[in-house]
């Protein structure tokens, strides 16, 4: 991707207004205003590729090329829950969350969480207000993981991690994308004892090593465990330490690529403080350092910077693995066998599907503007579609008898008077309101 | 502003016990009402004055999650003091105070100071654990103790600097060796002029060198 195409983009209407790109048929759409991004199931407009991409290799690299451009804020959660497996593991387990939510809980749990509720970004207007719906949203979403995994229980870190879920998405939907992140991109990360957080110190530190020698050499130097300074990064995927527009692209890769992600952000982020002469004047000591380490230069977390640097970077999910055995074997050497043992890290919206895929009846679109069911339409119809499109909206009198070419549920909801950008009545915005405005 | 010593400090006790917020009364005379809870490790230092002397408190304040604990224990080597934090209003981050005690004493050095603070004073309408409890806890394990309250202030300065008074009566007493590895004291930069003892100077210097 070159680089000024990138930078160019201003911070939040650059998204929407570069995403003509995104589901290359329809991508008009998508910058044409809100009225109409609501009314319309926002994953058939942008992620046709996602119902397809086990078998479709080429969509594969085009969803990573979307989650680096970023994902528009209309379809944020959305496309997390399709990257993160999350859906299909809600469609399996209908009900489950509804289940734990009735239940009340270990109280050794409940206490801990009750104290960190009103801790977790408290100037978003969601949790702002004590007892508010954020609140009482994360309380249940964290409870219930502490209900669907008694054995680990509740972590602190877990807070952060369910409260940016929350900002885009309801709490059933959260939860899940909680439980994928818990289990498959980052599995032990919160468990007892924090070994996994450990080893991955370990192995951020090796990765360092090629990456930025010199930053090595200074960390080295002044014996800083990387446990002093990438406990929270990692934990809480950067959510705490970034600008929230950083967070935000961070996580539309993280949620494509996995943890591979989260390392290159790491290391970025330490070859940028670290890793001249010139910055390391002032980190003679220990504390110097690790406060320089606190309190980051906001310039290196800046959206485009750091989106380009880790797209640029060189460190492989292979790379990980194999410097993952190595420090594995150290810890055997050192401190013995695992105490916790967790499920192999997956990397990634692809290997998560392979590992869990969908049943093909969860494939099946929704009732969408797709019109025909077949694969994705071919560029050059996207001049007649549009006008389709246009007509069925402009004429709003149309009636449901307009169905029949291959997509009757959308043509209804887009046929349908009170649907019309213009005339949206308050029902259709309200009933949309819980699946897209988690902005 | 220099200073004639370098203090360690550390901040423990339960989560939600207000560890932060007194870091941050000490440092910004502020309540922090909307602070994050601490994930790994936070940290603060202020200049302070104790009988004349100018003492610069590195506090690292530390996640209070028991599981937090296994990567904690990593911030504690080299600690010369302690800031041992449960909740009034809360029996259960009471209890865990043995277990806060044995961790630094074993990790941090053994010489460590400790004072206890019982913290959220303000709250005393939901007290659960009584001064007097906990004053004799204080004294059986050897301990100062205090009552302090982030929101208002009352005593959070008087627990850091009662803290640092003891380290240095200890120095002076030589029952503390500032020279020696580990023990979280370093001498300041108007230390390093002031000194007088060439024995002292030598060592200083050749620590100087030897980093």
């Amino acid at each position: 991707l070159p680089r000024a195409a990138l930078t160019a983009i201003p911070a939040s209407q650059g998204l929407r207004d570069t995403f003509p790109c995104l589901g290359s048929s329809r991508g008009p759409a998508c910058g044409r205003g809100a009225g109409l991004a609501l009314t319309l199931p926002p994953e058939s407009l942008c992620f046709p590729v996602l119902r397809d991409f086990p078998v479709m290799a080429v969509s594969l690299l085009q969803i990573r090329l979307r989650c680096q451009k970023g994902i528009p804020p209309s379809l944020r959660g959305r496309a997390w829950q399709y990257l993160s497996g999350s859906k299909v593991k809600l469609e399996q387990n209908m009900g489950k969350f509804d289940e734990l939510d009735l239940l009340t809980g270990d109280p050794k749990w409940l206490d801990v969480i009750e104290r960190d509720l009103h801790r977790q970004f408290p100037f978003h207007e969601m949790f702002v207000s004590r007892g508010g719906h954020g609140q009482q949203d994360l309380f249940r979403v964290l409870k219930a993981y502490t209900l669907y995994r008694p054995e680990e229980g509740y972590c602190q870190a877990q807070a952060p991690i369910a409260a940016v879920l929350l900002m885009h998405m309801p709490a059933e939907q959260a939860f899940w994308c909680l439980v994928q992140i818990c289990e498959k991109y980052l599995p032990g990360y919160y468990s007892e004892k924090l070994e996994a957080i450990q080893l991955d110190g370990q192995i951020l530190f090796s990765l360092l090593h090629k990456v930025s020698p010199v930053a090595y050499k200074h960390l080295s130097k002044q014996k800083i465990d990387p446990i002093l300074y990438m406990t929270e990064w990692f934990m809480c995927a950067f959510s705490r330490t970034l600008p929230w527009s950083s967070v935000l692209r961070v996580w539309d890769m993280f949620f494509c690529e996995g943890v591979k992600i989260i390392f290159r952000v790491g290391l970025v982020l330490l070859k940028h403080t670290l890793g001249s002469s010139d910055k390391l004047k002032s980190c003679q000591g220990q504390y110097e350092t690790m406060e320089r380490l606190r309190a980051l230069s906001p310039k290196i977390m800046q959206e485009a910077f750091l989106v380009q640097e880790v797209i640029e970077l060189p460190v492989t999910e292979r790379q990980i693995e194999r410097e993952h055995l190595i420090q594995l074997k150290k810890w055997r050497e050192t401190h013995g066998e695992l105490q916790c043992k967790s499920p192999p890290r997956l990397h990634g919206a692809k290997a998560i599907s392979e590992a869990e895929p969908a049943p093909r009846k969860a494939l099946e679109p929704v009732p969408s503007i797709i019109v025909s069911p077949g694969p994705a339409p071919v560029p050059k119809a996207r001049k007649s579609k549009e006008k389709s499109r246009e007509k069925g909206l402009a004429s709003p009198a149309n009636g449901p008898g307009a169905e029949g070419n291959g997509a009757p549920g959308t043509t209804r909801e887009l046929l349908h008077p009170q649907v019309s950008p213009h005339h949206q009545s308050k029902e259709s915005l309200s009933s949309r309101e819980s699946e897209d405005t988690y902005l | 502003q220099s200073s004639d010593f370098l203090f360690k400090f550390l901040v423990i006790g339960n989560a939600g016990t207000g560890k932060s917020c007194l870091l941050h009364q000490f440092i910004e005379k502020k309540f922090k009402d909307d602070s994050n809870h601490t994930i790994g490790v936070e940290f603060g230092s202020k200049i302070i004055n104790v009988g004349g002397k100018y003492v610069k408190l590195q506090i690292w304040d530390t996640a209070g999650q028991e599981r937090f604990r296994s990567v904690t224990r990593s911030y504690y080597r080299g600690a010369a003091g302690a800031l041992l934090v449960y909740d009034i209003t809360s029996r259960e981050t009471y209890n865990a105070l043995t277990n806060w005690l044995t961790d630094a004493r074993m990790l941090a050095s053994q010489n460590i100071v400790i004072i206890l603070c019982g913290n959220k004073k303000d709250l005393d309408a939901d007290r659960e654990v009584t001064f007097l409890e906990a004053s004799r806890f204080a004294q059986e394990n050897e301990l100062m103790f205090l009552e302090t309250s982030a929101l208002t202030g009352e005593n959070v300065e008087e627990a850091f600097v009662q803290c640092a008074r003891k380290i240095l009566n200890k120095i002076e007493s030589g029952e503390l060796d500032p020279e020696r590895m580990g023990s979280g004291i370093q001498y300041g930069d108007a230390a390093l002029r002031q000194l007088r003892s060439p024995r002292r100077a030598q060592a200083q210097s050749a620590q100087e060198c030897g980093c």
